[in-house]
Parts: structure tokens; C-alpha cells; sequence
């Protein structure tokens, strides 16, 4: 074969190889998602990164016996890979790990490790044909990134477009495919017999079969099919969620407790089919005929608040789910209800499977389903359009576990949030939200003083006098009115409470005997931090509580994270061991990957790497360990800074995910592609001066991007979708452009200058990729994003200083000779 | 085994103190009621998992809600969530009848045939959903909710006696819960209460 079709063959097989690796580490996410909890698209990202670094590892340290049989190598991890997809993936779903057995059962820590090593593989081969790809042209290094770069951004996009279709779960098999397409073309040149390796993987698929997820006994939908008579009535799949609709006499979900039901009178609940997101979460579709009567219960819950404050009102519920907020704006005599829903699943299953069932409840006219992420909606309605603005009791349902990284951001209860609902509502209109209340009290008193905060920054004098906060013993229900509550209002609050036998918490001008009668605390705990919320002790309450109540805004958007270090040696002070009910499992998990990272990327690419490359190139390693380390960790800040930026305007998490990691590794892809052109001519000087450039030009459009994406933002309220992904791609391209050129030219001056460190450098840079990505969420949580954005600046301008090192004067002869890359 | 471990069952400030309860942890084999692989931790002081999602609660708080019950002999008590039978076992000791009602049907044979080789024939087991709790044998002078819900089932309240307590645990499995205790008032109103077992308060400054 001649040479040209033989590098256009292998090119090719990188790129697909490229897009197999993001799009089956994106699907794994989903499966954890699905099978455990969304926090563990940590894990996932941290796997990935282990079989990058330990590729890393072992080709540098295979170098010399690699050399002369790149080709085949490279071939045969194709072809590894493409039975591994399914193998590992099928082995990995009958490992029976448990999260929350992790503290009873020894066990539990080898299957951890074992799930570990086993989805390490895949990634592990990925990494090495790739760096097989770079050592096969070491000249064009740039080239070979530029299509590392283009596969894995067109793998991201190819996912999400994938995952509208197909169960994760089939995932792996679908990959399958592209997997063996780039076998054949990287054993192009090679005997004919090659291609018979392709029985392995056919011949484990085969033995394999559909692996259905295995889905954790803890989880909701575990939980609904043991219920005696259930069965699955449908299953819809999007990026967001797997919505899995169970039957069963046995589902009955109300949103909080029923008090004081008469259920002999008002008779039993309503049918119900429970939708299961991703295994968790679950909203409920309840048969409905038409007739309101059957919802009288929905009037014995804290959520029927508002409807005691506000007549026929136009009433906006975001996250309607199943509809049974729905459900109940109409039973309370709403004019008109605005059902918002982001998941696409919902409303296709509402008309579809679930049509007959749900009565036809999103196709009256009296009721809008409206396809749309909340804010985003609201924010291009007219203000004052609604009377009642009600947040569903939603579970912190968060779709971007589909993508990257996003523990339990939430952009629907910060202040900025809050603030919009307010600007949105009449002048007699009332915000009501609805909690899961938790012991110690938390989730609560966060939601009042972000009411405070959101009430004083839309200029409203005295917050005190709009607000309301009764609870059951599982719920609270908090009230902000746009007008002062009126005296009639206050009186409705009372006999509310008094009738249903809920607590008053706060409203204006109560006292503290009348707030613990009902469901009664040891300490009348909400009342308390109510009071201070609304005096000058706001700060001190902020400082001295156990929990972070602090308000989430946009910059921080983590309602749900409550955990604080500070309070860790009192929690286990307190609790003799216990101390871990305390603390959320998500955190713990970010924690817990940013120290496997950390030790991984210590015990997998540094230590043996120093080991065995003792005494080679002392100082030079020095300058390339910092400048390839300082990188990675700029990138990903840089990166997952954006994806949050990006999430507000793109409104589906899923979307920003998708759009900007394929906009960042696409345009990257790009700029190492100029680069790469740019220094064929270039000296080892003008490489310098082009990284130099680069990286003082992402500094500049990093600070702009910071000062001018949220005004540009909100003038862009009323755009399409597709304007949306448009300006977005156009808005990244030019940073991702700059961003993709210091890589390939470090790696390029390395690989001139001593070849056999670049796979030390690519895994040093995976390992620092990884741990940058959960770094900069730690970050996010802790101080916000336009902090990340100025790390990762920080980490730019670190990589422009380690530069001079990457190449030893000693070394010049040969640059000398033939400039940085000799064509 | 060293069973003596939880029959003195303590966390933080609180402590079991009644002598019928203690007594009756200390009869119960609770070895007997934990899945063989995990027999080493039968007597340590923590939650279990059964299977199915389900687990054995940690003693002290088997010990907590029996005690917050306030029943004696003579008295019915019904539970809803029959798990692994440990909990009906600790109330049959004390009280005259124990009728438990278990969603899931291996966990409620498994259970049944557990109790009934261990001798306690004033337990009565049923397969099936309790949310409207067991009308024929009610009313009820206590009554135990183990199975987590949105809402206390109205039906449960109702077959509750006018005087009598409803106990709840709440909170993920497999940790320590919060208790919630719901009296009955005589007049039929309704007072809850809940407890931490862990005695926390979450302000830092001393009042």
C-alpha cells in the first residue's frame, strides 16, 4: 500500500478512535448515573484519566521495545479496544458494588477498586494508540493532536445525539463499530489475517449479550418494581435522564405530608405511575378523568399555601413533572398554569404511553406545557406576567450528569433566580417553593435568606413583610410576595396552618409561641435563624452555623451543598461516629476522586517514571513536568468554568456540556492545527513567542469573557435555540482556537528535543487534566467561577514561564540545523 | 457473640433506660436476624443491609423505638415494614400481640419462617402493602413505620388508638436516623415530634 492511503488510514483511525473514547467515557457516566448516584461522573472521569496516565507510563517505559512496531501495536489496541467496550463494560455491571454498603461491608472497597480497573481498560487503549500515533510521526505531533482533538469534539457531539435514541446501556455495543472501523483501517498494510482478529470481539459479544445497568437496591426505581404488582408501562431516553414509568397500586407520592386527611370523606389517592428519572428521582402522573375531585388531598399539603393568598390566579409551575402541581393549581381554581418542564421525556410520554391515563392533563386550554429549562422560559416572558410562580418539589433532578462534570449545580434557587421570579410576578403575586426538609434544619433556612437577599437586591425595603414559612414535619413551604402581605393575607396563613396543623416558622410580627406546635423541635431552630436572617446577625448566623446557608448565586449555583470543614470535628464530636450523616455524599465523592486522582497520578505516572528514567535529562523534566502540568490544569478550569458560564445561557445542561466541550476540543483542535503549520517554519524562539502570544491573548479574552458574558447573556433572553448553540460556538471558537496552541508546540519542542519524554508528558498532563476538572468544581463551590477563570489564568501564565526550560541550550544543534520541525 | 454490647444502648445524651426494653434486647439473637456474611457486626451498634434495599436497624435505635412506644403486655402493636423481623421480635418480648406487614414477599416469608422457628407465635406476619395498615386487628396501642413515604398513610392514623404513639425512622439507609414520634392526642389531634438521637444543635454560640 503506498504510504499516503497508509497515513490517511491511520489518521482516520485516530480520529474515530478519539471519538470512541469521549462518547464511551460521556456513556459510562449515564450508566453510573443510572446504576448508582450522578456523583459519580466523578469516578468515571478519574477512570479515564488512570488508563490515560498508565498508558502514559507504559509506553515510555516500553519505548525502545516498541520501536520498529508502532504500526502493529497500534493496530492490536485497536482491536483490544473494540472487544474491550462491551467486555468491560458487561463484567463491570455484574461487579455488586453498593455506595451505601461502602461503610458495613469490607467487600465493598475491592469491588470499588475492582470497578476501577476494569473500566480503566478501554481508556488505557485509547491512550495508547494515540501515543502510538505520535511516536509513529513524531514530526507531527501536531497533526496527530489536532485529530485527537477533532475526534474526541465530534465524539462529544455524536453522543448526545446518540443518547436521544439509544439506552446507555446499549452504548458500548453501538461503539462497537466505529471501534473495529478503526482496527481495519490501522491494520491497513498489514497481513490480510489481521483482520480475522475481529472474531474476538464478535466472538465476546456474542458471549456477552444485552448487560442490562445494574441498578442499586437503594435506588427509587429498585425500590418500585419489588412493589407487588408493578410493571414498566414505558421507558423514554434523552441525554437528561432514562425515565422509567412504573405502575403499581402501591405508588402513592405526594408532595410532603398529608395532615390531617380525611381519606374516609375525600377518599384514597388518585391512581398514580411513577416516572423514574434515571433510576432516582420521581415525579407521579396521577389518572386523572377530568374531574378535580379525587385531588382534594392536594389541599392537605404545606404546597397549598399560596393558593390561599392569591385568587384564580395565572400560575407558572417550574419543573412540572408528572403535573401534580399542575393538578393542583387547577383544583385550587387557577385561571390559567404554565406547566415548564426541561425533560423531554415527560411531555413525549404524557402524550404518548401515558396519554389516556393523564387524561389528556397537558393538552387543555387551560394549561401550556411549555418544553423549556425555568429560568431560561421566564426570563423571556413579560414581567408581571404571572400571579403564582411555584417551584415544584423537585429533587435536585440535575441532567448534566449526561456531560462532564456538575455535581448538583442548580440555577433555579439562587438569588439571580429569585430575583427573576420576582420581576415576573404582578404586583399582587406571591414566589412559593417547596422543600424536603432535613434534620439538622438546612435546606430551609438557605431558601428564606436567599429570599432575603433576592427581596433587598430587587429593592425591597423591608423583606420581613413579604415573607411566609410554614412546615410540616417533611416540608416547608416559604412564601416571598412581590406587595407587603396584607393583613387578610396573614390572617390566611394562620388559619392555614391552625386547620392543617402545620407551623407558622416565620410571618410577619410572630412570636415564638406560636411556632413549634404542631411538629415540635427541640429548639424552635427555624424560627430562630428566620429572626437573625431579618436582623443585623444575618453574617454572624452565616458564620456560626453549622451548614452553609449562605445564599447560592449564579457564580456559586450549589443550593445543595450544606457540608462546611469547619463543622467536620463538631459532627463527629456529636455523633460518636456517625459523623458521616453529616455530610453530603456528593461532596465526599468530588473529595474522595480529587485524592485518587492525586494518588494515581502520583503512583502511576510520577513515581514510576522517575524511577526508571533516573538520571536522564535532570533539569529539562523539571520544566516539562510544570509547564505540561500547569496546562492541564489551565485547561480544564478553563473548561468546566464555561460549561457553567455556558449552562445558564444554553439553558439544558446537557446542551452546554455538549457544545462546549465539542466547541473547545474542535477549535483547540484547530489552533494545534495552525500551529502546527506555523512552526514548520518556525525556530525553537518563534515557538516561544507563538505559546507566549497565545496564552497572553487567553488571559485578555479569559478577563473580557468574565466582565461581559452576563449582561450579553440577558440581552440574549428571547433567542432561539440554534441562535443560542450559534453565537455560543462563535463566542468559544476563538478561545478554544488559543487554547489549543500551547500543548502541541510544548509537545512538539519536547519531542524534538528528547522524544522518549513526550508519553511522560501526555500522561503527566492527563493526570493534571483530571485533577484540574474536579479541582476547578472544588473551586466553583468553594469561591465561585470567575475565581476558576482566574486560576486557570494563573496556570497560563505558570506554563509561559516553564516554557524557556522545555528545550536545553544543549539540545539547539539539531534546531539549529533544521529548525523546530523539519518537513 | 457478645450480646451484652447492646443492652445498654447509649448515643450521645440519650439512652435507653427502660428496663422491659434492655431486657428484651438482650434476649433477642439478633445474630440470627443479620444476613451469615455479616454475622461479625450482628451485636455491633450499626445498621445492616438485609437485601432488597432493606436493612436492620442499628440497635440503639430498634432500642429507641420501642422504648418512645411506651407499650406492655397486653398491648397490639402493628409495624409496617416486617424487614428482617428483628424489630417485632424486641416488641414481642414486651407487649401481648405483634402484627408486621412486609411489601416485599421473600423479606416477609424469610421473616415469617424466622420468627416462627425462634418461638415467637404472638407475631403475625403479612405480605403486603400497609398503607392502609391491617383494619380487622386494629386499634392499635403503638404503632411502627419502617418503610420511608411522602406522607404517614391517613389509614395508619386512623387505627391508631386515641392515646397511643406512632414511631418513624427517617433518613437514608443504612445511617443514623432521625425519629419521628407522633402522639395521638385523646381528643384525635395530632402532635409530632422529632428527635435526633444524636444531640446536635447546629448553632455555635452558648445560650
Amino acid at each position: 500500500m503506498r504510504p499516503g492511503r497508509e497515513r490517511l488510514a491511520l489518521h482516520l483511525a485516530i480520529l474515530l478512535l478519539s471519538a470512541v473514547g469521549i462518547a464511551y467515557e460521556i456513556a459510562l457516566m449515564r450508566v453510573l448515573s443510572v446504576a448508582q448516584w450522578h456523583h459519580f461522573a466523578y469516578m468515571i472521569i478519574s477512570i479515564a484519566m488512570l488508563g490515560f496516565a498508565a498508558s502514559g507510563t507504559a509506553v515510555a517505559l516500553l519505548r525502545d521495545r516498541l520501536e520498529g512496531k508502532e504500526r502493529q501495536l497500534l493496530a492490536a489496541g485497536a482491536l483490544l479496544l473494540t472487544a474491550s467496550l462491551v467486555a468491560c463494560y458487561a463484567l463491570s455491571q455484574r461487579v455488586p458494588f453498593e455506595t451505601f454498603r461502602l461503610a458495613t461491608e469490607p467487600a465493598q472497597l475491592r469491588y470499588l477498586l475492582a470497578l476501577y480497573l476494569i473500566l480503566a481498560v478501554p481508556f488505557f487503549l485509547v491512550s495508547w494508540c494515540i501515543m502510538l500515533g505520535f511516536l509513529l510521526e513524531p514530526r507531527r505531533i501536531g497533526r496527530i493532536y489536532f485529530l485527537n482533538m477533532l475526534g474526541s469534539g465530534l465524539g462529544a457531539a455524536g453522543i448526545v445525539a446518540l443518547l436521544f435514541r439509544v439506552d446507555p446501556a446499549d452504548v458500548p455495543y453501538v461503539l462497537t463499530l466505529p471501534a473495529a472501523l478503526a482496527f481495519v483501517l490501522a491494520a491497513l498494510g498489514q497481513p490480510r489475517l489481521w483482520l480475522a482478529g475481529l472474531a474476538l470481539p464478535a466472538g465476546l459479544l456474542l458471549l456477552t449479550g444485552r448487560q442490562p445497568v445494574r441498578l442499586s437496591e437503594y435506588k427509587g426505581l429498585s425500590y418500585a418494581l419489588q412493589l407487588p404488582d408493578a410493571r414498566v408501562v414505558a421507558v423514554e431516553t434523552s441525554p437528561l435522564a432514562v425515565v422509567t414509568a412504573v405502575a403499581s397500586s402501591a405508588i402513592r407520592e405526594t408532595p410532603g405530608q398529608l395532615s390531617g386527611y380525611p381519606m374516609r370523606e375525600l377518599g384514597a389517592l388518585p391512581e398514580q405511575v411513577g416516572l423514574y428519572f434515571d433510576g432516582g428521582a420521581v415525579s407521579v402522573v396521577s389518572r386523572f378523568d377530568g374531574s378535580l375531585e379525587p385531588f382534594a388531598f392536594l389541599d392537605f399539603v404545606t404546597g397549598a399555601l399560596p393558593y390561599r393568598l392569591v385568587e384564580r390566579p395565572k400560575v407558572a409551575v417550574v419543573g412540572a413533572g408528572g403535573g401534580i402541581e399542575v393538578l393542583s393549581a387547577l383544583r385550587h381554581g387557577a385561571e390559567h398554569v404554565t406547566a415548564i418542564e426541561v425533560d423531554p421525556s415527560v411531555f413525549h410520554l404524557m402524550r404518548t404511553e401515558l396519554r389516556e391515563f393523564s387524561g389528556g392533563l397537558y393538552e387543555r386550554g387551560d394549561v401550556t406545557p411549555v418544553h423549556a429549562e425555568g429560568r431560561r422560559f421566564l426570563e423571556a416572558q413579560e414581567d408581571g406576567a404571572f400571579d403564582l410562580i411555584q417551584v415544584a418539589l423537585l429533587d435536585s433532578f440535575n441532567a448534566s450528569a449526561a456531560g462532564v462534570h456538575a455535581l448538583s449545580e442548580s440555577y433555579l434557587y439562587t438569588t439571580e433566580a429569585l430575583q427573576l421570579y420576582l420581576r415576573k410576578l404582578s404586583p399582587a403575586g406571591v414566589l412559593s417553593i417547596t422543600r424536603w426538609l432535613k434534620t439538622p434544619p438546612r435546606d430551609a433556612i438557605k431558601l428564606f435568606a436567599t429570599m432575603v437577599e433576592a427581596a433587598e437586591r430587587s429593592g425591597i425595603d423591608d423583606p420581613g413583610r413579604h415573607l411566609a414559612f410554614i412546615r410540616s414535619w417533611n416540608t416547608a413551604t416559604l412564601i416571598l410576595s412581590r406587595s407587603p402581605l396584607t393583613d387578610s393575607q396573614l390572617a390566611a396563613v394562620r388559619s392555614f396552618g391552625e386547620e392543617r396543623g402545620f407551623d407558622v416558622s416565620y410571618l410577619p410580627g410572630i412570636g415564638p409561641e406560636e411556632v413549634n406546635r404542631f411538629t415540635v423541635l427541640e429548639q424552635p431552630l427555624y424560627y430562630e435563624a428566620a429572626q437573625r436572617l431579618l436582623s443585623k446577625e444575618r453574617s454572624d448566623l452565616f458564620g456560626e452555623y453549622a451548614f452553609n446557608v449562605r445564599p447560592a448565586t449564579d457564580d456559586r449555583p450549589y443550593f445543595s451543598r450544606f457540608f462546611l470543614w469547619r463543622s467536620l470535628p463538631r459532627f463527629i464530636a456529636a455523633s460518636r461516629g456517625g459523623w458521616f450523616n453529616f455530610v453530603e455524599w456528593g461532596y465526599v465523592a468530588l473529595v474522595a476522586t480529587i485524592t485518587q486522582a492525586a494518588l494515581a497520578g502520583l503512583f502511576i505516572v510520577l513515581l514510576p517514571l522517575l524511577i526508571f528514567s533516573r538520571g536522564e535529562h535532570g533539569t529539562q523534566r523539571g520544566g516539562v513536568m510544570l509547564y505540561f502540568a500547569a496546562l492541564g490544569f489551565a485547561y480544564m478550569f478553563l473548561e468546566i468554568a464555561f460549561i457553567q458560564r455556558f449552562m445558564l445561557f444554553l439553558a439544558y445542561p446537557v446542551y452546554a456540556v455538549s457544545v462546549v466541550l465539542t466547541a473547545f476540543l474542535v477549535f483547540s483542535g484547530v489552533g494545534s492545527y495552525v500551529a502546527d503549520r506555523r512552526l514548520r517554519a518556525a525556530q525553537s524562539a518563534g515557538a516561544r513567542r507563538l505559546v507566549r502570544g497565545a496564552v497572553l491573548l487567553i488571559a485578555a479574552l479569559g478577563v473580557l469573557y468574565i466582565l461581559l458574558l452576563p449582561p450579553a447573556f440577558r440581552a440574549a433572553a428571547d433567542w432561539s435555540d440554534a441562535a443560542r448553540v450559534a453565537s455560543s460556538l462563535l463566542l468559544l471558537a476563538p478561545l478554544a482556537f488559543l487554547m489549543g496552541i500551547p500543548f502541541p508546540v510544548g509537545l512538539q519542542l519536547t519531542s524534538n528535543a528528547r522524544p522518549s519524554l513526550v508519553p511522560w508528558a501526555w500522561g503527566l498532563n492527563g493526570a493534571a487534566s483530571v485533577l484540574g476538572a474536579t479541582l476547578a468544581t472544588l473551586t466553583a463551590i468553594h469561591i465561585g467561577f470567575r475565581a476558576v477563570v482566574l486560576f486557570a489564568l494563573g496556570f497560563y501564565a505558570m506554563a509561559a514561564l516553564a516554557l524557556a526550560r522545555l528545550t536545553p541550550a544543549t539540545t539547539s544543534a539539531r534546531e539549529r540545523a533544521d529548525g523546530v520541525y523539519a518537513p | 457473640m457478645v450480646r451484652e454490647q447492646i443492652a445498654s444502648p447509649t448515643l450521645g445524651e440519650y439512652a435507653v433506660e427502660d428496663g422491659r426494653v434492655l431486657g428484651a434486647m438482650r434476649t433477642v439473637p439478633r445474630h440470627l436476624f443479620v444476613p451469615p456474611d455479616l454475622l461479625k457486626l450482628a451485636y455491633a451498634d450499626r445498621p445492616l443491609p438485609i437485601g432488597h434495599g432493606q436493612t436492620i436497624s442499628q440497635p440503639f435505635i430498634v432500642a429507641a423505638m420501642t422504648e418512645l412506644l411506651q407499650v406492655g403486655p397486653g398491648d397490639r402493636i402493628l409495624e409496617i415494614g416486617t424487614g428482617s423481623g428483628y424489630q417485632a421480635a424486641v416488641l414481642a418480648e414486651i407487649v401481648g400481640r405483634v402484627f408486621t406487614i412486609e411489601i416485599v414477599e421473600p423479606l416477609a416469608e424469610d421473616a415469617e419462617e424466622r420468627l416462627r422457628r425462634l418461638g415467637y407465635d404472638n407475631v403475625e406476619v403479612r405480605w403486603g402493602d400497609g398503607y392502609y395498615g391491617w383494619e380487622e386487628k386494629a386499634p392499635f396501642q403503638g404503632i411502627v413505620v419502617t418503610a420511608a413515604a411522602s406522607h404517614i398513610p391517613p389509614p395508619l392514623l386512623e387505627q391508631l388508638q386515641p392515646g397511643a404513639r406512632m414511631v418513624i425512622p427517617v433518613g437514608p439507609p443504612l445511617q443514623v436516623q432521625t425519629l419521628m414520634l407522633v402522639e395521638k392526642r385523646l381528643d384525635g389531634s395530632i402532635v409530632q415530634r422529632s428527635l435526633m438521637p444524636v444531640r446536635f444543635v447546629p448553632f455555635t454560640r452558648s445560650e
